[in-house]
């Protein structure tokens, strides 16, 4: 307990003198021998005992000064003419950053009128330079901003919103602050510190004899502890050794270790560690402390926005946080922030207008604090294995680091309530229950992972599957083994003809192997893009035993599977496992022509200054021929249109382009669904913790929850661009033949270039000899 | 050799803030529910396109006023022969870049080409940028990729393939791939 400032002891100012007497007495000399050596005894212990307090606090004064946790951010919130953003996703995102609703005017506070927005940024020092405040203004038509101007401020064409913090790092002691220096805070602060706890603070040398005399006598007649006598030195003391007990030992350590600490350090030095140490609540598991994080927590403001109302609160608080609590005891908080108030204003630190005015106002606690501990689970989770490349744990935990993480919010906001809407309705019973859910989405050129949920429940911080759940892939393969075979053009196009009919192979151990289709029928001779888009079992292995499994499985390893893969002919059915984020990482290349982009979680980590300690930047690198894999992106657009993924378009509207790839294990073990649009990139998994069965599918399983997630998002449709050496031709797949549009059956297919068909087929069904290319072929 | 790879990134530069000035990027879908109408028709558009093309296929490019001859959905996987061009706010990024890499701060000027980039993901002209900073940061291997990636959605531009193929040679040459340069050449003169 702190000290309750009394107004009369403290201007009763007593001199100090002393008391004391030289004692005269006439006893005998033996009994002085003892008495002196038992002094010397006493005075050795003493000592000793000040050596070791002076080190226990030395070292706690030390090491606490700079153990901070490191800070999680997401992504800023980049606004500028044509940024895709909702109405709704953007005052999500604001109050996620802290931004409170009013006139906009003040910083950190923006308005909003039906479309428009008004904002008024804080400012923020991003890894590559300050961002300043800035007053915006802009309207948001079809998810889009339009219209956008700086009011005030640097002008500028884009500005970044200060990032909402999405996590901490926290020491073993669950111990948060935001580190604040003492000639940086408003000086109000400090004053009305003194003024309600520590009067004297830089006259006396750690501990008031006086005070203490005064409060005992106080709790002698009140018959309880009223007062407290420390100094803030003494209750910084205590802070170190957080406990409630109250014994006279411990008083007179806490003494001891105070004017330790006085003889030490410099008064500032006592003061700023004060300010930064002092306990102000509790978030869960989380303790507040010190004045920077409290205004944080309470307020939603730095310290150095806060009114006079608001400082008095917080100073308030030091006398019991919890039992003034704003949020819990708003009227006692009122209560004694007034008390406060009163105290400065008589200490000359506001005069009474002000003080009167700021009697009258609100308490001006935010509603929320301004973030949970540990909302992104799973996504910290993965931030936290990339840090642990580079950083050591007791780095991260005490550090202040600042991460710049690639978590964008709304878009976890509708990969979480895709699951959660979703994964209910699969599956009722047992299964229901059993039913767990995994997906992970990236954004498609850059590879920053934007959004990652770790089961059905999103907000839990348990088994994470996204990274952790190895499940065999099925079908997923499928596009890698028909991207081996295209990319030999001379051998594979996607009208070659391929064969749905079953066979047996035999090992040479004597095993044998028959495949089957998911339906179980057989079709004879298909055409490649039909047997990927219906994802066929058999035509995928007959192609795949064709080009090789030593070959797909390279493919696989080129775009980023670094775990070993079978080479048994059963892989080219998907026996290989994979996590949902590696799969994630393989389908990368496919959505981007062919460059395999590193996924990433981090663009950058700072000390706490803000200086740039590691920067994790973008990479591409070329692993398939682009023209290859632009034709099998065609088939993969044809599965969302005619294959297997053809029921996303009940969620999803037509205008959106997407393509995909269902996956789908022995008795439903294993649902997946691994799609792109324009932008995104989502992986989705179903299936049991225990591997067990479930009637779903990849179509029925995996890909309701995909279709959910995509179609809340605004974004582009996806539309490749058709890369060099690749034409696109009107062909009738039956006959191996050119044909012309408006004939039936006419299908407009990418070829890469020379592999098309040199027939050409009528309408009426007259087959003929190219004209033109028999024109080539005279003159060359 | 790099003195030769700078000269002629520093030309794509120019041509790159040249070519910046087109339109922005195409129209997004926008969720049901999420509430607000669209509340006036696209811009027009500048489209490299030839007329006689089936405009159909662009879905994602399509205006919003209804096309007289609606295609039914089910045939139809997109793809567009033109790359995107770089919206205004990608723009000024790639400014800032261009004035942080003439002051030789080359980290910087990543940093503010991966921003553009995230805004314009389907920009060949970022990665040729990108390509271009990592040649002042001495990382050809870095440029080089970039370098491809932006080839791989010039689209049919026969000014930024040519851009392009030609800022390979150089980097190829540079990291001492003459038969890769001496190829990226002709493809370029091919054009």
């Amino acid at each position: 307990m702190s000290l309750r400032y009394n107004r009369a002891m403290a201007k009763s100012k007593t001199p100090r003198k002393s008391s004391r007497k030289s004692p005269k007495s006439g006893r005998r000399p033996w009994f002085w021998r003892l008495f002196f050596r038992i002094s010397l005894i006493g005075l050795v212990l003493l000592a000793g005992w000040m050596v070791y307090l002076d080190a226990v606090v030395t070292s706690r004064f030390e090491g606490r000064r700079f153990e901070i946790p490191s800070r999680v951010y997401a992504r800023p919130l980049e606004l500028y003419d044509g940024a895709s953003v909702s109405a709704a996703a953007l005052q999500r995102e604001l109050e996620l950053s802290g931004f409170r609703r009013g006139d906009g005017n003040k910083a950190g506070s923006y308005s909003r009128n039906g479309n428009r927005f008004v904002i008024s940024t804080r400012g923020f020092r991003f890894p590559d330079g300050e961002e300043p405040r800035r007053r915006v203004a802009f309207g948001i038509y079809g998810d889009r901003v339009e219209n956008f101007r700086v009011l005030s401020g640097d002008p500028a064409p884009i500005v970044r919103l200060e990032p909402a913090q999405i996590g901490g790092i926290y020491p073993t002691h669950k111990e948060d602050r935001i580190l604040v220096e003492l000639d940086k805070v408003p000086e109000l602060l400090p004053a009305t510190l003194m003024a309600v706890e520590d009067q004297h603070f830089y006259d006396h040398f750690g501990i008031a004899p006086l005070s203490i005399a005064r409060a005992m006598l106080a709790n002698l007649r009140a018959g309880e502890i009223v007062q407290g006598g420390s100094t803030l030195t003494q209750q910084l003391v205590k802070n170190f050794f957080l406990t409630r007990e109250q014994t006279l030992l411990r008083k007179g350590n806490e003494a001891l270790m105070s004017v330790l600490l006085e003889w030490h350090y410099e008064k500032d030095d006592i003061l700023e560690t004060y300010l930064n140490e002092v306990y102000l609540g509790q978030a869960g598991t989380r303790s507040i402390n010190g004045f920077g994080l409290a205004s944080q927590y309470y307020f939603g403001e730095s310290l150095n926005n806060l009114e006079i109302h608001q400082i008095a609160l917080l100073v308030g608080m030091v006398k019991g946080p919890s039992y003034y609590n704003p949020r819990r005891n708003p009227e006692r908080a009122t209560e004694r922030r007034n008390l406060v108030i009163s105290e400065m204003e008589e200490a000359g630190l506001v005069d009474p207008s002000q003080a009167a005015r700021a009697r009258g106002l609100p308490l001006g606690v935010s509603d929320q604090p301004s973030y949970s501990e540990n909302r992104y689970p799973a996504y910290i989770d993965l931030v936290r294995r990339h840090l642990a490349r580079d950083y050591r744990e007791e780095d991260l935990r005490s550090e202040g680091l600042r991460i710049f993480t690639t978590l964008n919010p709304a878009i976890q906001y509708a990969a979480e309530y895709a699951v959660e809407e979703t994964v209910p309705r699969l599956a009722s019973g047992e299964v229901r229950e059993a039913l767990e859910a995994a997906l992970v989405v990236t954004a498609k050129d850059s590879g920053e992972v934007l959004a990652l949920v770790g089961g059905k429940d999103p907000g839990f911080a348990g088994f994470n599957r996204a990274l952790d759940a190895e499940r065999p892939i099925g079908s997923l393969i499928k596009p890698f083994i028909y991207l081996s075979a295209l990319a030999q053009p001379d051998r594979y196009t996607l009208i070659t003809p391929v064969n749905d009919k079953s066979f047996v192979l035999e090992f040479d151990d004597g095993r044998r192997w028959e495949p089957k289709n998911y339906d179980k029928e057989e079709r004879g001779e298909v055409p490649l893009h039909e047997a990927l888009s219906n994802s066929y079992n058999l035509p995928a292995v007959r192609v795949g035993l064709d080009i090789g499994v030593d070959v797909v499985a390279e493919t696989l390893q080129a775009f980023g599977v670094t775990s070993p893969i079978s080479r048994y002919p059963s892989m080219l059915l998907g026996s290989v496992s994979m996590t949902p984020v590696t799969v994630a990482q393989m389908y990368q290349g496919l959505a981007t022509s062919g460059f395999n982009t590193p996924l990433r979680t981090i663009r950058e980590v700072t000390d706490s200054q803000g200086e740039p300690l590691n920067r994790y930047p973008l990479e591409v690198d070329q692993v398939a021929d682009p023209a290859a894999v632009h034709l099998v992106q065609y088939a993969m657009q044809e599965v969302m249109q005619e294959g297997t993924g053809r029921s996303a378009y009940y969620t999803i509207p037509e205008q959106l382009t997407v393509a995909g790839k269902t996956g789908t294990t022995d008795d439903g073990r294993d649902s997946w669904f691994a799609g792109f649009s324009g932008d995104l990139l989502a992986v989705a998994w179903v299936g049991r913790d225990d591997n067990g069965p479930t009637s779903l599918s990849g179509a029925s399983g995996a890909l309701p929850i995909w279709s959910r997630f995509m179609a809340g998002v605004p974004q582009h449709g996806f539309s490749p661009v058709v890369p060099d050496g690749v034409n696109y031709h009107w062909v009738n797949a039956e006959r191996q033949a050119l044909t012309d549009e408006y004939c039936d059956n006419a299908r407009l297919v990418p070829f890469i270039a020379g592999s098309e068909p040199d027939q050409e087929v009528s309408c009426s069904g007259n087959l003929q000899r190219r004209i033109q290319g028999w024109f080539e072929g005279l003159f060359r | 050799m790099k003195v030769s790879v700078l000269t002629r990134a520093g030309a794509l530069g120019a041509f790159l803030a040249l070519a910046g000035c087109a339109s922005g990027p195409g129209s997004i879908y926008v969720p049901i529910g999420g509430g607000e109408q669209t509340r006036a028709p696209e811009p027009p558009r500048t489209s490299t396109s030839e007329p006689e093309e089936e405009p159909v296929w662009r879905k994602s490019e399509q205006p919003e006023e209804p096309a007289v001859v609606e295609e039914p959905r089910d045939t139809a996987p997109s793809y567009q022969d033109s790359g995107e061009r770089l919206s205004p706010a990608a723009q000024s990024l790639v400014n800032e870049a261009d004035n942080l890499l003439a002051q030789g701060n080359t980290s910087a000027a990543i940093s503010r080409l991966e921003r553009a980039q995230r805004i314009a993901p389907r920009s060949a002209e970022v990665y040729f940028k990108l390509s271009e900073a990592y040649v002042a940061a001495g990382q050809l291997g870095s440029a080089e990729q970039f370098t491809l990636k932006g080839l791989s959605l010039a689209g049919d531009n026969t000014r930024l393939q040519r851009a392009g193929w030609l800022l390979l040679a150089d980097i190829r040459r540079a990291r001492g791939n003459v038969a890769g340069a001496d190829q990226a050449e002709a493809r370029a003169a091919a054009l």
